[in-house]
């Protein structure tokens, strides 16, 4: 019963968990260890597919509140409401916003937009919080119709779900005190560097060849805690994550180069292919439009002028 | 003879004196030591599940905490800390009860400053401060909790302890032998006289005969009394006093739960199923016979709200409704109904086992300093009426 509650509080609250792109985590039924393929990972990619080729647009977007019948999309708009899984502690992307209990953010917005895309309206989203290892199954499982939650679009994950085309592109980078000398993860050689537990970022701190002490946080909110408390010395996932920490601790900075390609894909289920088209014809004409770029700037625009958006690839 | 007699009196004194003296120090350390324990334990309990509850609600509420949130909160942990420096006083050195208090104590210090700093990152506006509040919540759930329901558990069984050393354990029933023994040998002794003399009456020994049956009488008033009102103690306080406490700590165990299912929106539905688990045990405890019977009336109320709060979000996907709900002031009070009804059952309960306990340890002082002295009559009289009859042989 205690160990119940140590496992709840843990997720407590806000929570979230995590959300890190880097997720490495196996689907349920294996959770006792990561599972093979996702290990190796850390050290050799899976290269087995090309993870940012996602199914083609078919034909015109259908008008808002006009979905063609029988489509995943006529089932959504009768429902009344798009479901999306995010997490609420990656500020920038999908955080809780403290004045007003609302979650915002990057990852949020892209949600707004298919909302937008299916009912003319963005506010038609109900936001559930998953845990950052329930990304795969409860999109699997049609506890929610799409996933965008910083989620690296791999070939293990494709086995499960489907990916939309890539629309964020984001890399580990590593965060540490402003007085820090370390410029890269490689100086930071037997200090504690935190990340969240079974995370791809986790596994690749523990690959680093001056060997850092890597240590697990169910969340990385939990590891900014850490971090200001002088629990661990730094921080290492995704630049997106790393910067939204950042924007919270004036006396933190990251360093160094990206050392990982990680591309956001949004997580949608393969039994409606006609929904992963859809999505991805969404995102097809709001990088053509200047959405895309606008949501780049409300975000994301500190950091400097946006890039252009990730081309989309289709198999 | 008379040497025999004057042992069996001294001894007689000596047992009355201890007698008296044990359930007299049983019974006050009950009243003065293991009862208030039991009282500071559970408001270290009570406060702590009710600060945990309080922290996620105002989460919950977003924005600037609301001010009646915070004051709650503020008076809960200094209650709880008040409460500590108490139950610190009242544990033995090297008791489990005072190993849990030094942990609840490091605990707590650490627990308030996480708050602190998530609130001071909430008044910024920095998402980090949920982190905190979550990793305070954490604690107060691993660590704190756990502690607190020790220290709780071993203030109950010292409670129990405190029964049986107040009763006066065996000492009583040897003292009974005793009398029955020093009687005994009174009769003989003047059974022998008479035979020997030509006195048919030995008034001394006669006067010390009824004296020791006075003593014995009175002794066994003392105690059969004492044990009724021990029996009244255990009854209508300590029993219901352990019953409500925990009645009070399921009812806030369950709102923080409802708290933490919308805080956690949607990642896990554990605290759900504790919520769901708790219910009937709840219902059960409410239909004590100490609380009004509208208590379980108004529980019924608030469990209807919080299953239109599961409705809202589970169901129809509005978060929004439902945590506007859950922190209303319709749900609110209709869980306070339930709550100060519980508080106020419990001070009466409180109050009840004090009573008795005072009733209880009333005659034992008496007992204490009176049965030594009519020990020492008794023997005066034995040495009195034999000494007369020797002095007729010289």
């Amino acid at each position: 019963m205690r160990r119940t509650i140590t496992t709840l509080a843990t997720a407590a609250l806000t929570l979230a968990l995590a959300a890190c792109s880097g997720d490495a985590s196996p689907l349920p039924g294996s959770t006792a260890q990561p599972a093979p393929e996702t290990s190796t990972s850390a050290a050799a990619p899976d290269t087995s597919c090309n993870a940012r080729a996602s199914l083609r647009p078919s034909g015109a977007l259908p008008e808002p509140g006009n979905m063609p019948a029988g489509s995943y999309m006529a089932t959504i708009q009768k429902r009344g409401r798009l479901i999306l899984g995010t997490s609420q502690d990656t500020l920038l992307f999908s955080s809780r916003n403290p004045f007003n209990g609302q979650v915002e953010g990057f990852d949020v917005d892209m949600g707004r937009q298919l909302a937008q895309a299916i009912f003319g309206d963005p506010n038609k989203l109900q936001i559930k919080v998953i845990g950052y290892d329930k990304r795969v199954s409860s999109v699997r499982d049609g506890d929610v119709d799409v996933v965008a939650d910083t989620m690296t679009a791999n070939c293990s994950r494709w086995k499960d779900v489907n990916f939309s085309t890539i629309y964020y592109e984001a890399g580990q980078r590593v965060l540490v005190s402003k007085d820090s000398k370390a410029t890269k993860i490689e100086d930071l050689g037997g200090k504690k560097v935190c990340s969240a537990a079974g995370s791809t970022s986790f596994l690749n701190i523990q690959a680093v060849t001056t060997k850092p002490i890597a240590v697990a946080k169910p969340a990385f909110g939990d590891c900014l805690v850490a971090f200001q408390q002088n629990e661990v010395d730094a921080i290492s996932t995704d630049d997106t994550i790393l910067a939204g920490m950042a924007a919270q601790d004036p006396y933190a900075k990251v360093v160094g180069e990206k050392f990982t390609e990680e591309p956001y894909g949004m997580a949608l289920s393969q039994n409606y292919p006609e929904f992963t088209r859809f999505v991805n014809a969404v995102l097809e004409k709001n990088r053509a439009n200047g959405t895309w770029t606008a949501t780049y700037n409300k975000w994301l625009g500190s950091f400097g002028a946006a890039p252009k958006p990730p081309a989309a690839q289709y198999r | 003879m008379l040497a025999a007699l004057i042992g069996l009196g001294l001894l007689t004194g000596l047992l009355a004196g201890i007698t008296g003296q044990q359930a007299q120090a049983g019974t006050t350390d009950l009243g003065n030591r293991a009862q208030p324990l039991l009282a500071e334990a559970e408001t270290i309990y009570a406060n702590l599940a009710d600060a945990d509850t309080t922290a996620a609600q105002a989460f919950l509420a977003g924005g600037l905490e609301p001010a009646t949130l915070t004051d709650r909160y503020n008076d809960d942990l200094t209650r709880a800390t008040t409460a500590l420096t108490e139950a610190a006083r009242l544990t033995p050195e090297g008791s489990a009860a005072a190993e849990s208090v030094r942990s609840i104590s490091t605990g707590l210090a650490r627990y308030t400053a996480l708050v602190a700093t998530a609130r001071a990152d909430n008044r910024q506006g920095l998402p980090v401060g949920s982190s905190y509040l979550s990793s305070a919540s954490e604690l107060n759930r691993t660590t704190l909790l756990p502690e607190a329901k020790k220290l709780f558990d071993s203030a109950q069984q010292e409670v129990r302890d405190g029964y049986g050393d107040a009763a006066g354990g065996w000492w009583s029933g040897f003292f009974a032998l005793l009398i029955l023994v020093l009687l005994g040998a009174l009769l003989l002794a003047q059974r022998y006289l008479s035979r020997h003399t030509h006195r048919t009456f030995n008034v001394p020994l006669v006067a010390a005969t009824v004296l020791t049956l006075l003593l014995g009488f009175g002794t066994a008033t003392v105690l059969l009394t004492q044990n009724r009102h021990l029996n009244q103690a255990e009854d209508t306080g300590s029993t219901p006093v352990a019953q409500l406490a925990e009645a009070r700590i399921l009812a806030l165990q369950e709102r923080g739960d409802e708290a933490l299912t919308l805080a956690m929106h949607g990642s896990s539905d554990e605290p759900e199923k504790r919520w769901q688990a708790a219910d009937p045990r709840l219902r059960a405890a409410l239909s004590n016979t100490y609380l009004p019977g509208a208590t379980s009336g108004s529980y019924d109320a608030y469990a209807a709200a919080h299953e239109q709060i599961r409705k809202l979000d589970g169901q129809d996907g509005n978060y929004d409704g439902a945590v506007k709900l859950a922190v209303g002031k319709d749900t609110t009070a209709k869980f306070e109904q339930v709550t100060a009804d519980l508080s106020t059952a419990l001070d009466q309960r409180k109050d009840a086992f004090t009573t008795e306990i005072d009733k209880a340890g009333g005659g034992l002082v008496v007992l204490a300093i009176l049965g030594p002295l009519v020990a020492l009559a008794i023997c005066a009289l034995a040495f009195a009426g034999i000494r007369a009859r020797l002095e007729e042989y010289r």
